[in-house]
C-alpha cells in the first residue's frame, strides 16, 4: 500500500505535467508548472519523513535521534525559492508575450518556429 | 634529424616558407627545392635498401609512438612520389601563380609520402588526412563544388579508414603494422587449423569493406570515382600531374598494405574464387570496371582535362586488377604499372598544363594544328601517347604486358577480356587527342601560341626521359620489383624481361624499330612521291554530314558511340549521390516540419515521452 503522502504528491506531478502537456493557455501552462512543482516538493519533504518525530530544531529533549530527515528540507527551501524565482520570470516573459502577439495561445505564438 | 623524417616534411617545410615569403621567384625555388631534397634522400638511402636493409624511425608524441620505415616497396612508392613530385613542381613553377598553391601541393605530397613511409596504422592515417586535406584545398581554390564533391567522399573513405582501424586496434591493441600483421597470421594459423579465430569471419569482412570504400575512394575506383573526374580537371594542371599520378598510388598502396598485413586472413575467411582469393577477386573485378567505365567516358569527352581524368581512373583500374588477382607475378605488374602510370599521366597532364598555359583553351573545338607552334610540348605528347597506349619500346608498353600475362596465367577471361578492351578504349580515346589537338588547320588565334615555359619543359622532359629509360630497359624496374617479393618472379637481363610463359626484350625492339624507321625514311628520301593532302574530315559513320550530325575529329567526333550508349551513360553514379544528398535534404525537412515544428509544448511531450522510456526501462 503506497502511502498517501507519495500518492497524492506524485498525482500533483502528474496533474501539472498534464497542464503543460494539453493546455494552450500560456497561462495555464504556467499553473500547471507551479502545481508540478508544488508536487515535487510535497515528494522531497515526504521522503525525508520518518512516522512519530519532530521538527529537526536542536532544543531540549530532543536529540538528532528524535528529529525527521533535515536534509529535504533544506533542499525543498531552495526548490521553493527557485520556483518562485522561476515562475516570476515565466510571468513577465508571459506578459511580453502578450504585448508583442497579442494571445497567450501557444500554438500561435510562432517565434521559435524555423 | 632522421632522414626519413626529412623525406617526409622537406616538401611541406619548403611550402610554408613558399607560402609566408609569397616572392615570386624565391617561392619557386623553394617549392622545386622541397621535393628535390626528399628525392635526393630517398636515392641516397638506395644503397641501404638495396643491400637488403631496413631504415625505420620511432617518434614518440604524446604517449603515442609513430613508426617510419622504408621497405623495398615503399621505397619504390617513395620514389614514385619523389620523381614526379619534382616535375609536378618544375611544372608548378610556371603555373601556380600564387604561395597558396605552393602550400597546398607540397603539404599534400608530404602526405602522401607519409603514406608510404609510415609503418603503424595512425601514422598511415593522419598522413592519408594530409594528403587529402592539401589536395581539397587545392581543388577548392579552383571550383568550390568540385573541391565539396571530392571532400564529402574523402570524409566517407576516412570514416570508413577509421572505423576499420579501430576495429583491428580493438583486437590486436596495437597499430604498428609488424604487431598487427603477426596478429593475422597468427589468427590465419589459428582458424586454419580449426581453432577459435580472435577475429571472426563477420569481422573480417567488415574490415574488408571499410578498407575497400577507403582505399577505393582514393583510387577512384568504381563506383567511387565520381569525385576524380572533376578533382584532376578543376585545379592547377602541373598540380594534377602530382595529384593524378601519385595521390591515386596511394589507394593502391593501401590495397597492397591490406594483402600484405591481412592477407592470409582474408583467404581464410572469405575463401577463394576461380583460383584467386575472393576479396582480391572483387578488387580486380571492380578494377576492371573501373577499366571500361572510364575508358568509354573518356572517349565521350570534350574537354582534354576531363578527357585525361577519366583516362587516369582508368589506368589506374589496370593497377587494380593486377594486385586484386593477387599472385606475385601480377603483384610485381600492378606496382610496374603503378610506376609507368604516374609516369606517363604525370607527362600528358604537364602537357595539358602546357597547352591550357599558352592557348588559355581547353576544349578540342578551339584547338588544332599546336604541333608547328609547340614542337617540345608536341614530342613529350607524343612519348605519352605511346606509353599510355601501350607500344613498345615505352614503358606503358611493359607493364600492360606483364599485367596480361599476370591475368591470362591465373585464368581469369572475364577479367583479361576488361584488360583488353580497357587498351582498346584507350586507343580510340589518344587518337582524338593526337589529330584533334596537334594536327589539322589551326584556328587563327592560336597563330601566335609559344611552347611551353622552360621549367615546365624540365619537368617534362625528366618525365619522358624515363618513359623511355624504363621501356627500353625494363630490367631496372623489374629487379627492383624482385626484391619486394624477395625472389625472381620477372627473370631476364636489364634488358629484357623473361617470365617464363613469354620475354620482351626493350632494347632488341627499339634497335629494330629504329631499323624499321631509317628504312622508312630511306625510301622517303629516296623518292615518296609527297602528295599534300587536303584537311578535310572523313568521319562520318555512314552519316551524311548536315550541320546538325556535323561529326569532326574536334566536335562530337565519338557521337555515334555516345548514340549507342545513351542507355547506359543514362545510369550515372553522380545522379545517384544527387540523389540520395536530395532525399536527405528532404528527409530534414519533414523532421523540421513535424519533430523540430517551434511548439514549446511538443518538445515538452518528447521530454515526457523519453523521461517515461528511461523510467520502463530501469534506468
Amino acid at each position: 500500500m503506497i502511502s498517501a503522502y507519495y500518492f497524492g504528491a506524485i498525482s500533483l506531478v502528474l496533474i501539472g505535467l498534464y497542464a503543460v502537456l494539453v493546455k494552450k493557455n500560456l497561462l495555464k501552462i504556467l499553473v500547471g508548472l507551479s502545481i508540478m512543482e508544488t508536487g515535487v516538493n510535497l515528494l522531497l519533504i515526504s521522503i525525508g519523513y520518518v512516522s512519530g518525530r519532530s521538527a529537526p530544531i536542536l532544543s531540549e529533549g530532543i536529540g538528532p535521534n528524535q528529529a525527521v530527515d533535515p536534509i529535504p528540507q533544506a533542499l525543498v527551501l531552495t526548490a521553493i525559492v527557485i520556483g518562485v524565482a522561476t515562475t516570476a520570470m515565466a510571468l513577465s516573459a508571459a506578459i511580453l508575450i502578450y504585448e508583442k502577439y497579442g494571445t497567450l495561445n501557444v500554438e500561435e505564438i510562432r517565434r521559435l518556429r524555423g | 634529424m632522421n632522414e626519413l623524417l626529412i623525406i617526409i616534411f622537406a616538401p611541406l617545410i619548403a611550402g610554408v616558407l613558399a607560402w609566408w615569403l609569397d616572392v615570386r621567384g624565391i617561392r619557386e625555388i623553394l617549392g622545386v627545392a622541397g621535393p628535390a631534397v626528399s628525392l635526393s634522400y630517398l636515392v641516397k638511402l638506395y644503397t641501404t635498401i638495396d643491400s637488403g636493409g631496413f631504415v625505420n624511425y620511432t617518434v614518440n608524441l604524446g604517449g603515442f609512438s609513430f613508426n617510419f620505415a622504408l621497405t623495398q616497396l615503399s621505397w619504390i612508392f617513395g620514389m614514385i612520389a619523389g620523381v614526379i613530385g619534382l616535375a609536378a613542381a618544375l611544372g608548378m613553377a610556371s603555373t601556380s601563380k600564387s604561395g597558396y598553391e605552393w602550400l597546398f601541393a607540397l603539404m599534400s605530397l608530404t602526405g602522401v609520402l607519409g603514406v608510404f613511409l609510415s609503418y603503424d596504422l595512425l601514422a598511415f592515417f593522419i598522413f592519408w588526412e594530409i594528403m587529402t586535406f592539401g589536395s581539397f584545398m587545392m581543388v577548392l581554390r579552383y571550383n568550390r563544388s568540385a573541391s565539396l564533391k571530392y571532400f564529402v567522399l574523402s570524409v566517407i573513405g576516412a570514416y570508413a579508414m577509421l572505423l576499420a582501424i579501430g576495429l583491428i586496434y580493438a583486437r590486436v591493441g596495437s597499430f604498428s603494422f609488424v604487431d598487427v600483421y603477426r596478429a593475422f597470421a597468427q589468427d590465419a594459423a589459428l582458424g586454419v587449423a580449426g581453432g577459435s579465430t580472435v577475429f571472426s569471419t563477420f569481422d573480417m569482412a567488415a574490415i574488408f569493406g571499410l578498407l575497400l570504400v577507403a582505399f577505393g575512394v582514393k583510387a577512384g575506383l568504381f563506383p567511387l570515382h565520381v569525385w576524380a573526374p572533376d578533382a584532376y580537371s578543376e585545379t592547377n594542371q602541373s598540380y594534377t600531374a602530382m595529384f593524378s599520378g601519385v595521390l591515386s598510388k596511394a589507394g593502391v598502396y593501401g590495397f597492397i598494405i591490406l594483402y600484405m598485413l591481412m592477407g592470409y586472413r582474408l583467404v581464410s575467411a572469405l575463401g577463394t574464387f576461380r583460383g584467386v582469393p575472393s576479396f582480391g577477386y572483387l578488387i580486380a573485378f571492380l578494377g576492371g570496371l573501373t577499366i571500361i567505365v572510364g575508358g568509354l567516358l573518356a572517349a565521350l569527352q570534350e574537354d582534354i582535362r576531363k578527357l585525361f581524368a577519366y583516362s587516369s581512373i582508368s589506368q589506374v583500374g589496370y593497377v587494380l586488377v593486377a594486385v586484386g588477382v593477387g599472385s606475385a607475378l601480377s603483384m610485381e605488374a600492378g606496382v610496374y604499372h603503378a610506376i609507368s602510370h604516374a609516369l606517363f599521366k604525370g607527362l600528358f597532364f604537364l602537357v595539358v598544363a602546357a597547352i591550357v598555359h599558352r592557348t588559355g583553351k581547353t576544349e578540342f573545338k578551339d584547338m588544332g594544328g599546336l604541333a608547328e607552334k609547340m614542337p617540345v610540348t608536341f614530342a613529350m605528347a607524343f612519348v605519352a601517347i605511346l606509353s599510355l597506349a601501350g607500344i613498345p619500346p615505352m614503358v606503358g608498353f611493359a607493364s600492360k604486358w606483364l599485367i596480361f600475362e599476370a591475368v591470362i596465367s591465373q585464368n581469369l577471361p572475364i577479367l583479361g577480356g576488361m584488360v583488353f578492351f580497357g587498351s582498346a578504349i584507350g586507343f580510340v580515346y589518344l587518337i582524338r587527342f593526337t589529330y584533334a589537338v596537334w594536327f589539322g588547320q589551326r584556328p587563327t588565334d592560336l597563330e601566335d601560341t609559344r611552347d611551353a615555359p622552360l621549367p615546365l619543359a624540365i619537368g617534362m622532359g625528366i618525365l619522358a626521359l624515363l618513359n623511355v629509360v624504363f621501356g627500353i630497359a625494363p630490367g631496372l624496374v623489374a629487379g627492383e620489383l624482385n626484391k619486394i617479393i624477395g625472389k625472381e618472379v620477372i627473370g631476364g637481363t636489364i634488358w629484357e624481361l623473361d617470365i617464363g610463359v613469354g620475354r620482351y626484350n626493350g632494347l632488341l625492339l627499339t634497335v629494330w624499330l629504329i631499323v624499321g624507321l631509317l628504312i622508312a625514311a630511306i625510301i622517303y628520301f629516296l623518292g615518296a612521291k609527297a602528295r599534300r593532302v587536303p584537311v578535310t574530315d572523313t568521319y562520318q559513320s555512314g552519316n551524311p554530314v548536315t550541320m546538325e550530325y556535323n561529326l569532326t575529329i574536334r566536335r562530337d567526333f565519338f557521337r555515334p558511340l555516345r548514340e549507342a550508349l545513351s542507355f547506359w551513360l543514362g545510369i550515372s553514379f553522380d545522379d545517384l549521390y544527387r540523389d540520395v544528398a536530395k532525399a536527405t535534404e528532404e528527409f530534414a525537412d519533414i523532421l523540421r516540419r513535424y519533430v523540430y515544428n517551434g511548439n514549446a509544448q511538443s518538445y515538452a511531450w518528447y521530454l515526457g515521452i523519453i523521461l517515461l522510456i528511461l523510467a520502463i526501462w530501469g534506468v
